[in-house]
């Protein structure tokens, strides 16, 4: 589903090039979740949003989904973000102006693959139903980071990329997210590589790997 | 959601668009802000337009009827030609054409009321046949219809109802080509309905044609003929500067509300793009945006400038007809090309104001990564740009005085157009360039202030936060500095214009009454008059033409032009008040000069022609004699666009054959004041009608002649006063904008400010401090800039447009205002946000202290 072959990103800075990424080689199968832990700066966001066709490697190839980002432009690169991944923010950044019915359909909108069954399941599923009409500032830190994993997995997405998504809600609210992503996984059967700094959020996912200092550190089934 | 049928799939662009719409859903105020930006900008730029787009097509009508295509023919004595000249002509072979013009009041109109209109007698069969009225009757049928009974009358669409409801007048055909309220018709026709007998206006002909002609008519060449629309140019220049300030203010709130509409989507706009919207998807989207908030602000704006022309109209048609003697329809002849003029420039003015915002969405990262770190050195690398920019400009201002001052007496026909469009192109690299470095001047107020405030907490805090809004607000405070500067110079200008005005009304009008006989009655009235008790003087006064005869090296192109001699009686009460702007030796040394035979010119002739007290000019008479003169002084003619030449009344009948014009009235030392005065003049009117049977109106009460001059001055001055007012509301509406647009964000940093315990009556303070200051501080920038355009408008754009100077009047009572303004200004735009923040709950501060 995910490969990085050799991956590798530096920034630049006034004392020279910064490297976050030092040749990182990283794959994730179908229907696999993997959890990429790291200390704060250790690289795991800069792996994500390569991974996502965010930002580009210095060096080193990603395949996603059979296809070679480097030989995809930036409209190719954001079709295949539109039609084939989900992405959950640590912030949410969910769209102010639209309702949470139009919040959770946003992304399957944008790829024409609106299912009304799929909807309502997954509105039922996050706990939101009755909040439609509803504005994401009304909702608690919980509620909008369910709305989040909705949007993203409301277009059936073969991988979801998942940067923090428990960073800012307390203990009790992480693990009845943490519970609701795993549920809506299994049964959408879509990849995850979820970024974060916690053993206990790691725990229940198949594989977790170990960033430091830009570097593959171990590999944890 | 369960009743929900399935959406159709909309596609990525149309969900992109109502993602970005549905901002606006969520503040309609904001958009509400940005459309009537663009309504206020479009309307007051489309009214200007529709008045001189209306003014224009009457103009243009006027010139194709013949008068900038005919030569002229006139008596030297001003008196009007009879039938006989014109057959005398004709029997020496002269292709001249017989004309007749006068006003004829209509009657009849069913609503009871009255309407004068210009009615011109031809002569189609002796007209020459390029003109315009000569190529309409040139078919048999039409020709026939025209001469014979019961005759044809044509009419300007504005008074076709009218004529025809006038039983007195033959058939009237409507004809669009004719100037407003205007009839044309056969010269006999003409003269029985104006009665007219055996009288002519005058005699036109052909450029072309080569005659002789006899000792007292004159021939003025079509050339030297200026038309209304040259004459009025300025005028409708002034109009579309006023205009294009409005439109560039306007856009002033349409950039600021452009901006924060696209700050606040940034998250909105980074999201779409990770969830894979392309750039150009977006890019697109919001163009899509701005043009459907373009077309519609720009459709609203238009009509809304037309209601507003419609509604001007009137006035600027009265002015235009006061000052340059131009009929302009009072009702809106817009053509195509206006509405979409409108349309494209509004769009284009957008465009503009959008391209920035385009700019930054095609190039917006993703990712936005170390952005927070870069702001404030990219904002310093802003501002230090914009300065150079303004330093460009303003250095472009100098150079652009510097000629002109140079330049100097350059008018309009000898460089004119040229020297004003220099003085509006200084004007408005001067404002911008002033406006640019605005920014620039506030940071480093702060940066002062915030140093003088160390031992006062809240207030540092409060110029730290103003300095963190600046990059938010600068625009509306450009807007507002150009608004406060236009608003300051102008009113000095006019301000200063009316002092000068008024005074110089005062002391050429100095006789208390104003008697304009017919001329057969003024050797009879003005004998009668001298010998009554309550009149202490006589003053006589007469016109006539002369010829000018100019050095080859002044004016090669034209070395004898017509000029206007004004005769004047040279008695005490008038030497002793008679305005002179420059002499050789004094007033008492002009006035005796004049009396032993040189001649005073107005300040017009003096710029135009480059003549100066101390030098001499040469004029040829009636009796084709030479005379070279001695200019003894200058003296200011403000209101006449003519060069003149002023002479003792009795010279100029001696010499230039001019005929009787005006009495004016002294009166005696207890006649002149209060119920007396008006007891003379009762008693004058009796008298003249019982011993001389004339009309006892032909005496005019001066303080009459005084209010109409006035009322023409404050008429000019309306619509200018109207835009400046306009675009003072519009700069504020530009600030209010930006404070309501940020008001969310504000509340956010001010809660940690509540949290640590200041009141919500401080916060406001506070809130209300930080603008009135920035305001002010603008404001102190205004005053010099607002000192600058008024010299530019009196010593450069007025020189070059009228003729003459005025002199820099600068107010402390508008200054003041101008400061008072700005206060008003930034208090009233701060209110709503205040009053919000103060009716905030602590509840909601608690929680957005909990989000910062």
């Amino acid at each position: 589903m995910l490969q990085l072959i050799d991956v590798t990103k530096s920034y630049p800075t006034p004392q020279g090039p910064l490297f976050v990424l030092d040749g990182v080689d990283l794959s994730l199968a179908r229907g696999e979740s993997l959890a990429l832990m790291g200390e704060s700066g250790s690289g795991k966001s800069t792996l994500l949003h390569l991974a996502a066709g965010l930002d580009v490697p210095d060096r080193g190839e990603i395949h996603l989904a059979d296809a070679r980002l480097s030989d995809l432009d930036e409209a190719q690169r954001s079709a295949l973000r539109r039609q084939r991944l989900g992405l959950v923010f640590q912030q949410f950044h969910l769209v102010p102006s639209l309702s949470v019915a139009d919040n959770l359909t946003l992304q399957a909108r944008l790829a024409r693959r609106e299912d009304p069954d799929w909807t309502r399941h997954l509105l039922t599923r996050l706990g939101l139903g009755g909040f439609e009409g509803r504005y994401p500032e009304q909702l608690s830190g919980g509620q909008q980071q369910r709305l989040a994993i909705g949007r993203a997995l409301a277009a059936r997405p073969d991988l979801l990329l998942a940067d923090e998504p428990t960073g800012n809600l307390d203990e009790a609210a992480a693990d009845d997210v943490l519970a609701l992503l795993q549920t809506l996984i299994d049964e959408s059967g879509c990849a995850l590589l979820m970024v974060t700094h916690s053993a206990r959020v790691a725990a229940p996912l198949d594989r977790c790997v170990h960033l430091q200092r830009g570097r593959l550190a171990g590999d944890e089934a | 959601m369960s009743s929900r049928p399935a959406p159709q799939p909309r596609g990525v662009f149309a969900t992109t668009l109502a993602t970005l719409l549905s901002h606006y859903h969520r503040h309609p105020g904001q958009l509400a802000m940005l459309l009537l930006g663009l309504w206020v900008a479009s309307a007051l730029w489309s009214g200007v337009q529709a008045i001189n787009a209306s003014a224009r097509d009457s103009y243009a009508r006027a010139e194709a009827l013949f008068e900038s295509q005919l030569d002229r023919i006139e008596r030297r004595d001003g008196q009007a030609l009879t039938l006989d000249d014109y057959l005398a002509l004709r029997r020496a072979g002269a292709p001249v054409s017989p004309l007749i013009e006068g006003e004829l009041r209509l009657t009849g109109v069913s609503d009871g009321t009255t309407a004068t209109v210009a009615l011109l007698g031809i002569d189609p069969l002796t007209l020459p046949g390029d003109s315009g009225l000569a190529r309409r009757e040139s078919s048999a049928t039409a020709l026939r219809d025209w001469l014979l009974p019961p005759h044809r009358l044509r009419a300007a669409p504005d008074v076709a109802d009218a004529a025809r409801a006038d039983p007195r007048l033959p058939p009237v055909e409507n004809d669009p080509s004719l100037p407003p309220a205007t009839l044309v018709s056969d010269i006999g026709v003409a003269q029985a309905l104006l009665e007219l007998d055996r009288q002519l206006t005058r005699l036109v002909a052909a450029p072309s044609a080569r005659f002789a002609l006899p000792e007292r008519l004159v021939r003025i060449p079509a050339r030297q003929l200026a038309s209304p629309g040259q004459l009025a140019d300025s005028f409708h220049l002034n109009l579309t500067a006023m205009g294009l300030l409005a439109l560039v203010v306007g856009l002033f709130i349409v950039h600021a509300a452009l901006g924060l509409a696209l700050e606040q989507r940034l998250g909105l706009m980074r999201t779409l793009r990770a969830l894979g919207v392309p750039a150009r998807t977006l890019v697109g989207a919001l163009i899509v945006e701005l043009l459907a908030i373009g077309l519609t602000g720009a459709l609203a704006g238009i009509l809304s400038g037309v209601a507003l022309a419609r509604w001007l109209l009137p006035d600027v048609a009265a002015s235009l007809d006061a000052l340059y003697d131009s009929r302009v329809s009072s009702q809106l002849a817009l053509p195509w090309y206006y509405w979409l003029g409108g349309l494209a420039i509004t769009l284009g003015g957008l465009a503009t104001a959008g391209s920035g915002v385009l700019w930054r969405v095609a190039r917006l990262e993703v990712l936005a990564l170390g952005q927070a770190q870069a702001w404030r050195a990219r904002l310093a690398r802003q501002w230090r740009r914009q300065a150079l920019a303004g330093s460009v400009l303003l250095i472009v201002a100098l150079g652009l005085g510097a000629w002109l001052t140079a330049a100097g007496g350059a008018t309009l026909g000898q460089g004119g157009r040229a020297t004003l469009v220099a003085g509006f192109l200084m004007v408005t690299a001067a404002l911008l360039g002033v406006a640019l470095w605005l920014p620039a001047l506030l940071a480093m107020a702060l940066q002062l202030a915030s140093r003088a405030l160390r031992r006062r907490p809240l207030w540092q805090w409060a110029v730290a936060d103003l300095q963190l809004q600046l990059p938010r607000l600068q625009l509306a405070m450009m807007a507002l500095l150009l608004a406060l500067a236009a608003n300051l110079g102008v009113n000095s200008m006019v301000g200063g214009f009316r002092l000068t005005f008024l005074d110089w009304l005062d002391q050429r009008l100095l006789a208390d009454i104003y008697a304009h006989p017919e001329a057969g009655d003024y050797a009879r009235l003005h004998d009668w008059l001298a010998a009554q008790p309550e009149v202490a003087t006589l003053l006589p006064a007469r016109h006539a033409q002369a010829t000018l005869l100019l050095d080859a090296d002044t004016d090669s192109a034209s070395r004898a032009v017509p000029v206007a001699l004004f005769g004047i009686q040279p008695a005490p009460v008038l030497t002793r008040q008679w305005p002179l702007q420059s002499s050789v030796a004094g007033r008492e040394t002009a006035w005796r000069a004049l009396r032993d035979g040189a001649v005073f010119i107005n300040e017009q002739l003096a710029r135009r022609r480059g003549l100066q007290a101390g030098g001499t000019l040469t004029l040829r008479g009636p009796d084709r004699r030479e005379r070279r003169l001695a200019i003894a002084a200058v003296y200011p003619d403000y209101g006449n666009p003519h060069g003149e030449i002023v002479m003792p009344t009795a010279r100029l009948a001696r010499e230039f054959a001019a005929p009787p014009g005006s009495l004016g009235v002294v009166l005696a030392e207890g006649s002149a004041s209060g119920t007396a005065r008006e007891a003379a003049l009762a008693r004058l009117r009796e008298g003249v009608a019982e011993a001389l049977a004339i009309p006892g109106e032909t005496l005019t009460d001066q303080r009459r002649l005084k209010a109409t001059s006035k009322e023409v001055f404050e008429r000019t001055f309306a619509i200018t006063r109207a835009l400046n007012a306009l675009t003072l509301g519009v700069a504020a509406l530009a600030l209010l904008t930006t404070l309501l647009a940020q008001a969310g964000a504000r509340r956010a940093q001010l809660a940690p400010l509540w949290a640590l315990g200041v009141s919500r009556a401080q916060l406001v303070a506070v809130q209300l401090g930080q603008l009135v200051g920035a305001a002010l501080a603008t404001a102190l920038v205004a005053l010099p800039l607002g000192i600058a355009l008024a010299w530019a408008l009196v010593a450069v754009i007025n020189v070059a447009a009228f003729g003459w100077r005025l002199p820099l009047y600068v107010f402390p009572g508008e200054l003041a205002i101008t400061l008072a303004l700005a206060v008003l200004v930034a208090a009233g735009a701060a209110l709503l946000p205040a009053r919000r923040l103060w009716h905030s709950p602590p509840r909601q501060l608690l929680e957005e202290f909990a989000a910062t």
